[in-house]
């Protein structure tokens, strides 16, 4: 199968009630996602990245357009649903409950029961690294390993398909590298992850393909390289003054860092790297590095969404 | 038969889950625990007038019906609060707090999903009922010196009134994102429930020609039909006045099956309603 996911001119409308303005909140999404990927689909709160997955899950329904899951176009049937995990943001696990009982619940409304299901049970903790707190009730973990229960309760059947909602928000810089850690882990292992994010860093670390959605319109979609092939220059100096950064920044080399009594120019990809170093020169900075740099997601990020809003004023 | 075994086993879990954590819940636990002390009060309280008034079979009569009478109001009030409490925030609040998404998004059809958490409700109103209706069996044994049998059709017949109206506040609370309305709703129709045979006056009154009158004559009377009639269940106070050792009169036996299956039609219908609501709810 070359495709798991697949929307053709998937739109929302959430109609208002008493004369109000409708809603737009997905406008002629036409979304491929292909096996064994990690998806990152990004945009700013409210773009309809929820309204995507909640579709895509059968939790709300679409106003026009078609969705594909596993080749199949009921969504709602058991073979979809068997193989698809689901990790909504923020979501609250009963702290009555211990560990292995929540992930209990959950495989068995997989149908899943017996030595089968307490042999997954042991995998997908250990898969999640909580073995140890299998037993611990849930109002003793701490934020980290709730999410990492959520993510095991996903896991539970043994899904194709994760789609994962915010996975590493509110996690410490420790539990979010593990995370991705165990991210990464399942795709090598053949499955397919759409994230939904706005953890930049950690998406432009881990993701193949991405896609960058603002007000209900998919905006960019392609591969990491298809998309940060804006490169430019990185010049680190000395120091300058107000006067020269003035001059500089007038023929296309910006500061963009100053800290620990050093400075951070950047030169704009039209200015090739002579004339940026020879521009130095003539000021007299005092060079510390030069190197090439990659526009970063999170610049992408901005600079589209930022287009997109020029666009809709205009 | 294997088929629907598998249908039923989901339903079953989500039941058996929404049981774990409603007994939990702090308000519920609340109310069963103030019923269960005015129920053991009761008890106390004919013991403290049996000593201030003598020990005669007349003061006895008396205080099992001090007893009596203050046990089924409590039950009946408690027990209602607690099946309109619970009924009505099953459903909105796992909407609110999204474990609704981690479920809905496993192969559990929405029907199945509402069926679990329905049968789980009546567990919960159950447990309470039995668990307030076996203090009241003891204090009434300890006053009478003998097991009070028709105290449990009466409990019986107790528990499918609180179905009918825990079917019609889970139902509202389908279609609710918080528990607010669905209590207001539960609590309207427990009270609207008693008054039907008020509307049939009602609708009997409004015999003029005006408008007005006719239009709320034909209120009253579709509300009537609407409706459901609790003033039916109470031959459940009749059973408790009678004598323990009596057995249940003929005209009353024969009207626990039909209230069992009235109970029962109109639990049905408040599960299709919420069913039909909850099928294309965006959540």
């Amino acid at each position: 199968m070359s495709v798991v996911i697949e929307t053709k001119g998937l739109s929302k409308i959430y109609e208002s009630s008493f004369r109000g303005q409708d809603v737009h909140a997905l406008t002629d999404l036409d979304l491929t996602i292909k096996p064994g990927e990690i998806f990152a689909y990004l945009g700013p709160n409210g773009s309809g990245k929820t309204t995507t997955i909640k579709m895509l899950l059968g939790l709300i329904f679409p106003t026009k357009g078609s969705i594909e899951i596993l080749g199949l176009k009921d969504i709602a049937s058991a073979k979809v649903r068997k193989n698809i995990g689901y990790l909504p943001e923020g979501a609250y696990y009963p702290d009555f409950l211990r560990g292995e009982e929540i992930l209990r619940f959950y495989g068995q409304l997989y149908g899943l029961g017996g030595k089968k299901l307490e042999t997954r049970i042991s995998e997908v903790l250990e898969e999640v690294g909580m073995t140890h707190a299998r037993k611990r009730l849930l109002r003793g973990y701490s934020k980290g390993m709730r999410q990492r229960i959520g993510l095991a309760q996903a896991l539970i059947s043994d899904p194709q398909i994760l789609i994962l909602d915010e996975p590493t928000t509110g996690l410490d810089p420790i539990a979010r590298k593990e995370m991705r850690d165990i991210l990464a882990r399942l795709r090598d292992q053949g499955k397919t992850l759409m994230i939904s994010s706005h953890e930049l860093l950690e998406v432009e670390l881990i993701s193949d393909r991405v896609g960058i959605l603002y007000q209900g319109k998919l905006q960019k979609l392609g591969t990491i390289d298809e998309l940060l092939t804006d490169r430019d220059l990185s010049i680190e100096v000395e120091s300058a003054s107000e006067e020269v950064l003035s001059t500089l920044s007038e023929k296309g080399i910006t500061a963009e860092d100053r800290a620990g009594g050093k400075l951070t120019l950047r030169v704009a990809s039209t200015l090739n790297s002579y004339d940026a170093l020879t521009l130095c020169k003539e000021h007299q900075l005092n060079l510390i590095s030069v190197a090439p740099r990659r526009e970063t997601l999170e610049e992408l990020f901005v600079r589209t969404v930022g287009e997109a809003q020029d666009r809709s004023k205009a | 038969m294997s088929a629907a075994v598998d249908y039923l086993r989901g339903p079953w879990h989500i039941a058996v889950f929404t049981w774990r954590e409603g007994i939990r819940k702090k308000t519920l636990v609340g109310f069963l625990l103030l019923s269960l002390f005015v129920i053991f009060g009761s008890f106390f309280m004919s013991s403290f007038l049996n000593q201030t008034t003598g020990s005669g079979q007349i003061e006895t009569e008396i205080d099992t019906k001090l007893i009596k009478d203050i046990c089924v109001a409590t039950i009946s009030i408690f027990g209602m609060l607690i099946t309109i409490f619970i009924s009505a925030s099953v459903v909105p609040n796992e909407v609110e707090n999204k474990v609704i998404y981690t479920v809905l998004s496993k192969p559990v059809r929405r029907m199945q999903y509402l069926l679990g958490k329905f049968v789980g409700i009546q567990m919960i109103v159950l447990a309470n009922l039995m668990l307030m209706t076996l203090l009241f069996l003891i204090a009434i044994y300890i006053r009478q010196g003998e097991f009070p049998k028709l105290l449990l059709w009466s409990a019986l017949l107790t528990y499918f009134e609180f179905l009918v109206v825990s079917a019609f506040t889970f139902a509202i609370s389908c279609s609710a994102s918080s528990a607010v309305l669905p209590t207001i709703g539960g609590l309207f129709i427990y009270l609207t429930g008693n008054l039907t045979e008020y509307l049939k006056d009602v609708s009997n009154r409004s015999e003029g020609t005006e408008l007005a009158d006719v239009t709320i004559g034909r209120i009253a009377d579709g509300l009537y039909y609407i409706l459901p009639n609790l003033q039916k269940f109470s031959i459940k106070t009749e059973i408790l006045g009678l004598s323990s050792g009596a057995p249940l009169p003929p005209e009353v036996a024969e009207q626990i099956p039909n209230l069992i299956a009235y109970g029962l039609a109109y639990a049905v219908s408040g599960y299709v309603i919420a069913y039909w609501i909850f099928r294309r709810k965006e959540l």
